[in-house]
């Protein structure tokens, strides 16, 4: 095998796939928060936004470069979380927690299904807001921020993001720190306390969005 | 001195191959001073007299440094008390009563042999792939001639402690050897002894591991919550530096 | 007879160097067409494999454990001395060399000893090289210190792990064989016999742990590395599986075992707390350079060690030993803790132990420098005893059995008196005389195993004929049935009382009859009760499981079967060396202080006794000890 596979095949060389992509995606998403608070502080800048995106070529590129990392993402976690099965398929009668200096905890042991969740979540949500209702915001610019406001005024919408949101903020709160691990950042307490307040921030910058149009949509 | 009423569970498992299940046994005066060990020595005792078969487990120093016993005692690798080894858990740790569970090590890479024993000699041959400096004997300079700062010596040594004995695989949701692997190969990276055959080693014992089927390490830090040496995880994220970088210089030397 | 051992003459310090010349050598192409046995994998095993494996032997290593990382070897703390006079403080070979001898009460070939103290310098370089992470100073250089009352600083140490780090890296020289085909590694197999093949040693019958199976190895020789026997005495600080088995087969098979009543009992060891105890816990004799040693002047003081005034103290060592006082050497201490206990002054719950304290320590140095050196042990103390020596300022001490001087005989070659069966490291006799200095039996396993054994197995191969036999050889029909037949015995027994039993009263007899101190009464009723237990062994001995299955009950009965044969031996050996040496104290041979008197006259040989059968009185063969280089004198630390 060559050189490259063989680092790409390995048990560390999975997790430092892992680890880059998982970064990178959470790197989107930190633009994607900040872009999307406009929405409830200035339409207009938004609609903008949006519209300077999907106006350059260049998106598609991003676009599929997002997609492939997303897919390596979940590809390799399934690859990574199998081979821990495989490694240690029977759990024990009494099975504890050690406590002490341990991580562990229920985020890191969900990571999977925190995870999963999102295999579920992107599509809906491209197809929700992507390819949802067009509306023109006059100068063939695109009013997407009348669509959402008009999808969070649903509030069966608006609970599943509440709580899709809680899913990622528990999928960062294990994610963020564990990422630098994997890459050989050496361990530090305040790595892992770091990553666990952002992780709390992005959760709750994007709960922020459908909750406030939810409940004051008319004001905006 | 007042003794103590132990309810034990105990995994018992003819042979590999046969299914195993928790037996109960219940440990009347128990002193406070024995060693879990001692407890089963007591124990194994009544049961042969009674025609019973004995409990089979590890055990060689009782005295926590050679790293043969090992036992997952109430839920937790070596039993509650941290930096412990099984050999040197102490009953006054329990109280009358108590309710104990005891399993052995569960790994694919660690098969059960009987009961509590396990076969633990995948780490034997990780070693073998590279866990040692390459130097015949005679043909050494004068130790003064290398000259190591302390703070190097000391942390390799910190890495150099383990024991061996699996409790890192034992608590890893996926048996992951890292700890043990990565303690090893931070004393030699850290050691100019160990600088010449540094990428070598590396690649070698990892390829090595995963041989075995031990897993990846998820990052969760259980082993160094239950290493008897308190194995810093630190050196898990040395090995990942360590591995990337080799398999870097090895990717662009192809070239 | 009388017994050669081969020393080569000439001038004590180039007698290694002309004899490694005069030795023959087996050519690299030749060397892997031979095949060498090597049983046991501490360090003197790991050592030795490793090192014939890189010289191109084709090399079989047996261990009883599941790991050849795991060893008894393992649990050395203190430190291996070296001669490297990196102090400057006035050591060299031949101080090293003169300590070794004075320190064994000269009952040790000088010509070993001195060979020993010569290669104690390249060990060092070699386990450096190794990487092993001894203890540095902040220029860089190794760091040294003064150990068990020796007065330079020789020992080199690895925190308090120097043992592990040693084997560890004897560890990694032998898995590196292992993964080059050099070495074929056996665990978990247990040597039950000796092949030999028209009087040579040629192979060797094994238990295969796991599955019971009785296998068969041939080789063109042997070597025996497989530890000491201090766990006759049940409670020791040995490890579990240390045993005589290995070395006591051999000796039934015609190799003479040497002076067996030599063992070593170590002053600092953590006292027995119940009857269950299956071991006890060696205290680094390091203590000892801060903490004093007293118990209360009166008889049966209950009270809590700092509730008892100084006036009512009594720090026996420093009041008979005023020159050495808390660091005279171990066989001394040990006899004056059991004294004091004996007049009932010991303390504790069983009244067998002696304060260790470190009030004054603690005042002089402050509680954190104490705590920077003796931290770990006093958190090891705690973790045993379940108290706090800051808070008592004082721990509780007494002797265990720790080493044993006794083993198999070997000839300057490390050769048995059995052509072809070699022995290393604490199985065997030779340098260590009638007591041990601390830090040396690191030192002599890894000398054996890497520096002298390779030349002298290698010189043993070149000049002997060696006709191929395998495994089909009736020899090797005999010896397996005969273990076959011992194991069925066993098993067939069925009695009422268990292994573990048995060990315990064995244990007992031998502490308390051929312990500390030893008399000619009490040696004559051990041996009619040990050779009483040996019986009722036999017919009551009650033994779990099957042959064919992984069955520790099954092993530890062998192992005990045989420490109750071979405990006769050393009761015999104690009965006939009337006069006291080294470990050894008779009570009829003692100065008007109570000092141990030796016999220069009548007992300035090594004893090596050859194996008649059971129940028939072993012969005593006699290897007269010359000291042409020391003087010899009486030890005194008054
Ligand atoms: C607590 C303690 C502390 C010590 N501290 C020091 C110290 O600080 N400095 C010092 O110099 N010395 C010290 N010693 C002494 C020293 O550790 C030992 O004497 C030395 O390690 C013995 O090494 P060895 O290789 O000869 O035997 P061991 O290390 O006992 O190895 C024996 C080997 O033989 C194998 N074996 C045994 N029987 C069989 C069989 N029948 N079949 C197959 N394999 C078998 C075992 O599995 C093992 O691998 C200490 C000893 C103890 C108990
Ligand atoms: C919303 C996008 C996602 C982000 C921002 C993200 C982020 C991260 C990060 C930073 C990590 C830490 C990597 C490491 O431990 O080295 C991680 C781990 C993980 N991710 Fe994601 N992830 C996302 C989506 C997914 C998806 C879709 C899955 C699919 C199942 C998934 C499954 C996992 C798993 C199982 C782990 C733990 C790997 C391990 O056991 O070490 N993640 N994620
Ligand atoms: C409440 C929170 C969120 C809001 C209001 C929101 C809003 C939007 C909107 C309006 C779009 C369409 C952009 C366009 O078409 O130009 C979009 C696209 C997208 N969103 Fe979100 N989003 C939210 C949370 C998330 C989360 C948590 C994820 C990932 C886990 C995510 C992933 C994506 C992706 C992958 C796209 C498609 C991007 C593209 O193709 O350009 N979004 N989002
Ligand atoms: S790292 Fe710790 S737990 Fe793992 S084998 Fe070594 S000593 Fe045991
Ligand atoms: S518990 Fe397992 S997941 Fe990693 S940090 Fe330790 S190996
Ligand atoms: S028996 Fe050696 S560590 Fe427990």
């Amino acid at each position: 095998m060559s050189a490259i596979g063989a680092f790409l095949t390995s048990s560390i060389g999975r997790k430092v796939v892992m680890a880059v992509t998982g970064l990178l995606l959470f790197l989107f998403l930190v633009t994607h928060l900040t872009a999307n608070l406009l929405i409830l502080i200035d339409p207009a800048a938004f609609n903008a936004y949006s519209h300077a995106l999907v106006s350059n070529p260049l998106i598609y590129i991003a676009e599929f470069g997002l997609l492939a990392l997303f897919v390596a993402h979940f590809v390799t976690a399934f690859l990574v979380f199998n081979s821990g099965r495989v490694a240690r398929p029977e759990s024990y009668k009494d099975d504890r927690w050690a406590g002490g200096t341990s991580h562990k905890s229920i985020s890191s042991s969900t990571m999977i299904l925190s995870g999963g969740f999102f295999l579920l979540f992107v599509p809906l949500h491209v197809w929700g807001f992507k390819f949802g209702a067009y509306y023109d915001a006059g100068g063939g610019v695109r009013d997407l921020h009348r669509l959402v406001v008009e999808e969070f005024r649903n509030p069966t919408l608006v609970a599943f993001y509440v709580v899709g949101m809680t899913i990622l903020g528990f999928h960062l709160w294990h994610g963020l720190g564990s990422a630098f691990e994997s890459l050989g950042v050496t361990h530090r307490r305040g790595l892992r306390r770091t990553g666990q307040v952002i992780a709390v921030v992005m959760a709750g910058g994007f709960t922020l969005i459908p909750v406030v149009i939810y409940f004051m949509g008319d004001a905006l | 001195m007042e003794t103590m009423t132990l309810n034990l569970r105990i995994w018992r498992q003819p042979r590999a191959a046969a299914d195993g299940h928790l037996v109960e046994y219940t440990a009347r005066e128990v002193s406070p001073d024995m060693s879990f060990l001692e407890l089963l020595d007591v124990l194994n005792d009544q049961l042969i007299k009674g025609g019973a078969d004995p409990i089979a487990f590890d055990s060689d120093c009782r005295e926590g440094i050679c790293g043969s016993c090992g036992m997952v005692i109430s839920g937790v690798a070596h039993g509650p008390q941290s930096a412990t080894t099984a050999c040197q858990l102490f009953m006054r740790q329990f109280k009358d009563g108590d309710t104990i569970t005891v399993e052995p090590w569960r790994a694919t890479a660690f098969p059960i042999i009987k009961d509590l024993a396990v076969d633990r000699s995948a780490f034997d041959r990780i070693q073998a792939a590279g866990g040692y400096v390459s130097v015949d004997a005679g043909g050494a300079v004068d130790a003064n001639e290398m000259l190591i700062p302390k703070d190097d010596a000391d942390r390799a040594m910190d890495a150099a402690a383990c024991i061996g004995c699996g409790a890192c695989v034992a608590a890893c949701k996926n048996a992951s050897a890292e700890l043990f692997v990565g303690a090893r190969i931070t004393q030699f990276s850290l050691l100019p002894q160990g600088q010449p055959e540094r990428d070598r080693r590396v690649l070698a014992m990892v390829e090595q591991m995963e041989k075995e089927g031990f897993g990846p390490c998820s990052n969760e830090g259980e082993c160094e919550a239950v290493c008897p040496k308190e194995i810093s995880v630190a050196h898990i994220q040395t090995l990942h530096r360590e591995f990337s970088r080799a398999s870097m210089r090895r990717i662009f030397a192809a070239r | 007879m009388t017994l050669d051992g081969k020393v080569p003459d000439g001038p004590l310090d180039s007698k290694w160097e002309h004899h490694k010349f005069d030795m023959n050598l087996v050519a690299p192409a030749n060397r892997r067409k031979h095949k060498i046995i090597v049983v046991g994998t501490g360090l003197a095993g790991a050592s030795a494999a490793s090192t014939l494996g890189e010289l191109g032997y084709n090399v079989a290593a047996f261990t009883i454990l599941d790991s050849p990382r795991r060893a008894h070897s393992i649990a050395a703390q203190g430190g291996i001395n070296a001669a490297k006079n990196y102090k400057n403080d006035g050591d060299s070979v031949y101080r090293l060399f003169y300590d070794t001898i004075k320190g064994g009460d000269y009952r040790a070939r000088e010509a070993n000893v001195y060979r020993l103290a010569e290669v104690s310098v390249d060990i060092i370089d070699q386990c450096t090289a190794q990487g092993v992470p001894f203890a540095r100073e902040y220029g860089g250089n190794l760091s040294n210190r003064s150990f068990g009352g020796a007065q330079v600083s020789r020992t080199f140490y690895a925190r308090g792990q120097t043992g592990q780090q040693l084997l560890l890296g004897a560890y990694g020289s032998l898995m590196r064989q292992v993964d080059r085909g050099q070495v074929q590694l056996y665990t978990r197999q247990e040597m039950l016999d000796l092949v030999l093949v028209d009087g040579v040693a040629r192979g060797i019958i094994t238990r295969n742990l796991v599955t019971g199976a009785l296998e068969r190895h041939a080789a063109d020789t042997v070597l025996l590395c497989t530890g000491g026997y201090g766990n006759i005495y049940f409670l020791s600080t040995n490890a579990g599986n240390s045993n005589v088995t290995a070395a006591w087969r051999c000796a039934r098979r015609g190799a003479y075992m040497a002076n067996p009543c030599y063992v070593q009992i170590h002053p600092t060891c953590i006292p027995q707390s119940d009857e269950f105890q299956s071991k006890l816990t060696l205290m680094s004799e390091s203590l000892r350079n801060d903490g004093r040693v007293w118990v209360p002047l009166t008889k049966g003081d209950k009270r809590a060690p700092q509730q008892i005034p100084e006036s009512e103290r009594d720090y026996f060592l420093e009041r008979k030993y005023p020159s050495f006082g808390n660091l005279v050497p171990r066989d001394v201490a040990s006899r004056n803790a059991k004294a004091v206990c004996d007049e009932g002054r010991g303390v504790g719950a069983t009244g067998l132990a002696v304060y260790l304290d470190f009030s004054d320590a603690i005042a002089r140095l402050g509680a954190n420098v104490i705590a920077e050196r003796y931290g770990n042990l006093f958190q090891m103390y705690e973790r045993i005893t379940g108290d706090d020596v800051y808070v008592e300022k004082a721990m509780r001490i007494y002797p265990a059995v720790h080493y044993v001087m006794g083993g198999l005989w070997v000839d300057y070659n490390l050769m048995s008196n059995v052509p072809g069966l070699h022995v290393l490291g604490e199985a065997n006799f030779s340098d260590h005389g009638a007591n041990r200095l601390g830090a040396s039996a690191l030192m002599q396993g890894l000398a054996d195993g890497y520096f002298i054994a390779p030349y002298t197995v290698a010189h043993f191969l070149a000049t002997s004929k060696i006709a191929p036999v395998d495994t089909a050889h009736p020899a090797f029909d005999e010896a397996e049935t005969s273990v076959r037949q011992r194991i069925d015995r066993l098993l067939a027994i069925r009695g009422t009382r268990t292994v573990l039993e048995f060990h315990r009263d064995l244990g007992k007899i031998m502490w308390d009859k051929v312990g500390m101190s030893r008399n000619e009464k009490g040696l004559q009723q051990a041996l009619g009760e040990v050779r009483a237990l040996r019986k009722e062994f036999w017919r009551d001995v009650k033994v779990a499981g099957a042959a064919d299955d992984f069955n520790k009950n099954l092993e530890h009965a062998l192992r005990v079967a045989d420490y109750l044969e071979f405990g006769e031996l050393l009761i015999l050996d104690a009965l006939h060396r009337t006069e006291s040496c080294g470990g050894h104290f008779r009570e009829e041979s003692q100065t008007d202080e109570g000092e141990a008197r030796r016999d220069d006259g009548a007992y300035a040989y090594v004893a090596a006794w050859e194996y008649k059968g059971d129940d028939v009185e072993p012969v005593l063969h006699r290897e007269p000890l010359t000291f042409d280089f020391v003087e010899v004198k009486q030890r005194s630390y008054k």
